[in-house]
């Protein structure tokens, strides 16, 4: 059954009924971009909760020398699977649900250009994330263990003889399979489902940030997915095309797998930037400042990322340090302007301190030392030092959870209001980021210390008097600092879901195109559609008194 | 449509051309083809962008920055599913099919088996 869709002429067309299944069975059947975007986003969470909970087992077992809540082995499963549901499941799938959501109804489109296909990666990520957290608990003594990049050999037959790595890489080939369908109709909706006068400069910079991401993604998951299914004939079908004792050749897999996984890192990034890229000017009352150069930026960052995978393979010795590192030193530059363009949006603004202005701020503070100390990293000689130290560990954490997390946390209270109906309380928004700002600054900035004096990251114990105890023992106390930020952040949720207050349609004043529907939107998005006529439709609806595109 | 072709074009040429440095620099095939393909993936795409501006895809109202909401009244955007169970169907039969390749023979058949249905029933629905 479908429905034929026409552009809603002015006076507003009568909508007429849609037939959709009620209760569970509509939201496991729905092929409504914002269905799937709440799903993506829901289930991106409930693995966030995995994931920390993992995280939490970690530093429990790291608080002090000595101590041992799990096995070694079971460490090692532990960390394989925080990094894979936190990376792929959590942040990914997280970006994936905002895309799903926004994109659609940021170009004044009535749904995604494939419905269908858009239920079908939401599914895909669902069947894979199942498939990796299986990998960890369904395989008994053969857990995935081998690190969330999965290096040959360790990720051998050989090293890894359980079913746990089979599962993980089948669970990985259908979250890329996801990304890819995603990324196909992020693409479409935005070159060519556009509203009149929705030219592709006035895209918001989310929507822009978005194809971006879609891109990297596109070029990015299938040598990683070449790369998987060779492990996994090697794994099961007696391959040798990663072992050396064969006539293969390890480094080719770390080749394939990173030319993913740095790229990977922007398209888990990417998307977040752009949520901070709507968040600040709407608190800063003032049109975003630069837009071109945003644009521009997220271009150049999107295009030099895939030049810069083998920076992850330093200490290999058989790569070629002075490109790589020239190339990432370069990715400093774009993201420079960028941290510029958000300095000049606040500047001179009537700022408002609410909860996701809040939440934007830190992640401006948080991912400026995790890219500073990536520039650090960028220089081959640093990095041989640091290299599988938790000085790393500190400096990714910086990036993904100072900055995508924080970012998604102020993209969670932004949108909330527009996709239910109702507000996240402010009171209780100050105290989860003054719980998770506080929470993962001493979780994390301990362990560049640590790592600095020397811990290697990935073990499950370490000697007394090496300087490492009291940077661990802070780091445990900071997470657990965080979990209470999240439990709260979950009671915000539950008490607004209560109290269902009405928001409004617009309740912050936003510029995009989604404050100018009702909240939540209707079927198909728009009644009707106002005039667009700069990159802030529903800021000039609402200020009709000032000229269109004025104030940048 | 100008703009993502630029855009597509531009992103081609740069992967190429990194390509190309990259390859003389270090003789490294595996990047090398890496880089290369990465540039010829846009490309497709804006072969198939250039094919549609010639055809008179430029003038559409979404590229018209003057462009009133009613210069596209009745355009029909395109024919929206209200719901459909085969995603979710053969999203299952994937995983039963990869549970196969790991767990035994008996249940690989059955999972292509359940994924051929599947893609068919997407294929007829689609049509509908």
């Amino acid at each position: 059954m479908s429905t034929t869709v026409d552009r809603p002429a002015a006076p507003p067309a009568p909508h007429g009924p849609h037939e959709e299944p009620r209760g569970v069975v509509s939201w496991i059947t729905t092929t409504d971009h914002k269905r799937i975007g709440i799903l993506y986003c829901v289930s991106a969470f409930a693995f966030f909760l995995v994931g920390g909970a993992l995280a939490g087992a970690i530093r429990v077992e790291l608080a002090e020398p000595g101590r041992q809540l799990v096995t070694e082995q079971t460490f090692n499963t532990l960390f394989t699977i925080h990094g894979t549901v936190m990376l792929f499941l959590f942040v990914g799938g997280f970006g994936n649900g905002l895309a799903n959501y926004l994109v659609p109804l940021q170009v004044g489109a009535p749904d995604m250009a494939f419905p269908r296909l858009n239920a079908l990666s939401y599914w895909f990520f669902a069947g894979g994330g199942v498939l990796i957290l299986l990998s960890a608990v369904a395989a008994a003594g053969g857990g995935a263990a081998m690190g969330w990049y999965a290096y040959p050999p360790l990720s051998g037959s050989g090293f890894s003889p359980g079913v746990g790595p089979d599962l993980w890489i089948l669970g990985m080939a259908l979250v890329a399979a996801s990304s890819l369908l995603s990324g196909i109709n992020v693409i479409t909706t935005a070159f060519l489902m556009r509203a009149p006068g929705m030219t592709m400069w006035r895209l918001p910079i989310f929507t822009w940030n978005a194809i971006v991401t879609a891109m990297l993604g596109l070029v990015a998951f299938p040598p990683a997915v070449a790369a998987f299914a060779l492990l996994f004939i090697d794994r099961r079908f007696g391959g040798h095309v990663f072992d050396p004792q064969g006539g293969g050749d390890p480094v080719i897999y770390q080749h394939l797998f990173w030319f993913l996984g740095h790229p990977e890192v922007y398209i888990l990034v990417l998307p977040f930037f752009g949520v901070i890229t709507e968040v600040l000017p709407v608190f800063s009352r003032k049109a975003v400042f630069n837009y071109a150069g945003f644009v521009m930026a997220t271009l150049a960052i999107g295009a030099l990322s895939m030049g810069v995978w083998a920076h992850h393979m330093f200490t290999t010795g058989v790569v070629d340090n002075p490109f790589f590192s020239a190339m990432t030193l370069l990715i400093a530059v774009p993201t420079g302007i960028k941290f510029f363009n958000w300095i000049g949006t606040m500047w001179g603004g009537r700022i408002r301190f609410a909860v996701p202005m809040l939440f934007a701020i830190g992640f401006l503070l948080n991912f400026l030392i995790g890219g500073v100390t990536g520039v650090m990293l960028a220089s081959a000689p640093i990095d041989y030092q640091v290299s599988d130290s938790y000085f790393l560990v500190a400096h990714f954490h910086y990036t993904l959870m100072g900055g995508s997390v924080f970012a998604i946390f102020a993209a969670i209270y932004f949108w909330f209001p527009k996709a239910f109906g109702t507000r996240l309380s402010e009171a209780i928004g100050r105290w989860v980021f003054a719980l998770l700002f506080v929470g993962f600054n001493l979780t994390f900035w301990p362990q560049f210390v640590a790592g600095l004096r020397g811990m290697p990251r990935r073990i499950a114990d370490y000697p007394s008097g090496l300087g490492f105890e009291t940077p661990n023992l802070l780091s445990t106390v900071g997470a657990g600092v965080m979990s209470v930020g999240v439990l709260l952040f979950l009671v915000d949720v539950w008490t607004a879901f209560r109290r269902r207050e009405p928001a409004g349609d617009d309740p912050w004043g936003g510029s995009s195109l989604e404050w100018a529907t009702t909240s939540p939107p209707p079927h198909h998005n728009f009644v009707t559609l106002p005039p667009i006529r700069s990159e802030r439709p529903a800021f000039d609806l609402h200020h009709p008194e000032l000229d269109p595109g004025a104030g940048r | 449509m100008r703009t993502a072709f630029r855009l597509l074009v531009g992103l081609g040429v740069f992967g190429l051309a990194l390509g190309t440095v990259y390859w003389f620099l270090t003789s490294e095939v595996t990047g090398s083809v890496l880089l290369w393909s990465f540039g010829l993936m846009p490309l497709i795409v804006a072969a198939w962008i250039r094919r549609r501006l010639r055809a008179g895809g430029g003038s559409r109202p979404a590229d018209r920055p003057d462009a009133v909401p009613s210069a596209a009244a009745g355009e029909v955007i395109g024919s929206f599913p209200a719901a459909s169970a085969w995603p979710l169907f053969l999203a299952l039969a994937l995983v039963l099919a990869g549970a196969g390749l790991v767990y035994g023979a008996i249940l690989l058949p059955l999972g292509i088996g359940l994924v051929a249905f599947a893609v068919l029933g997407m294929m007829r629905e689609s049509r509908d």
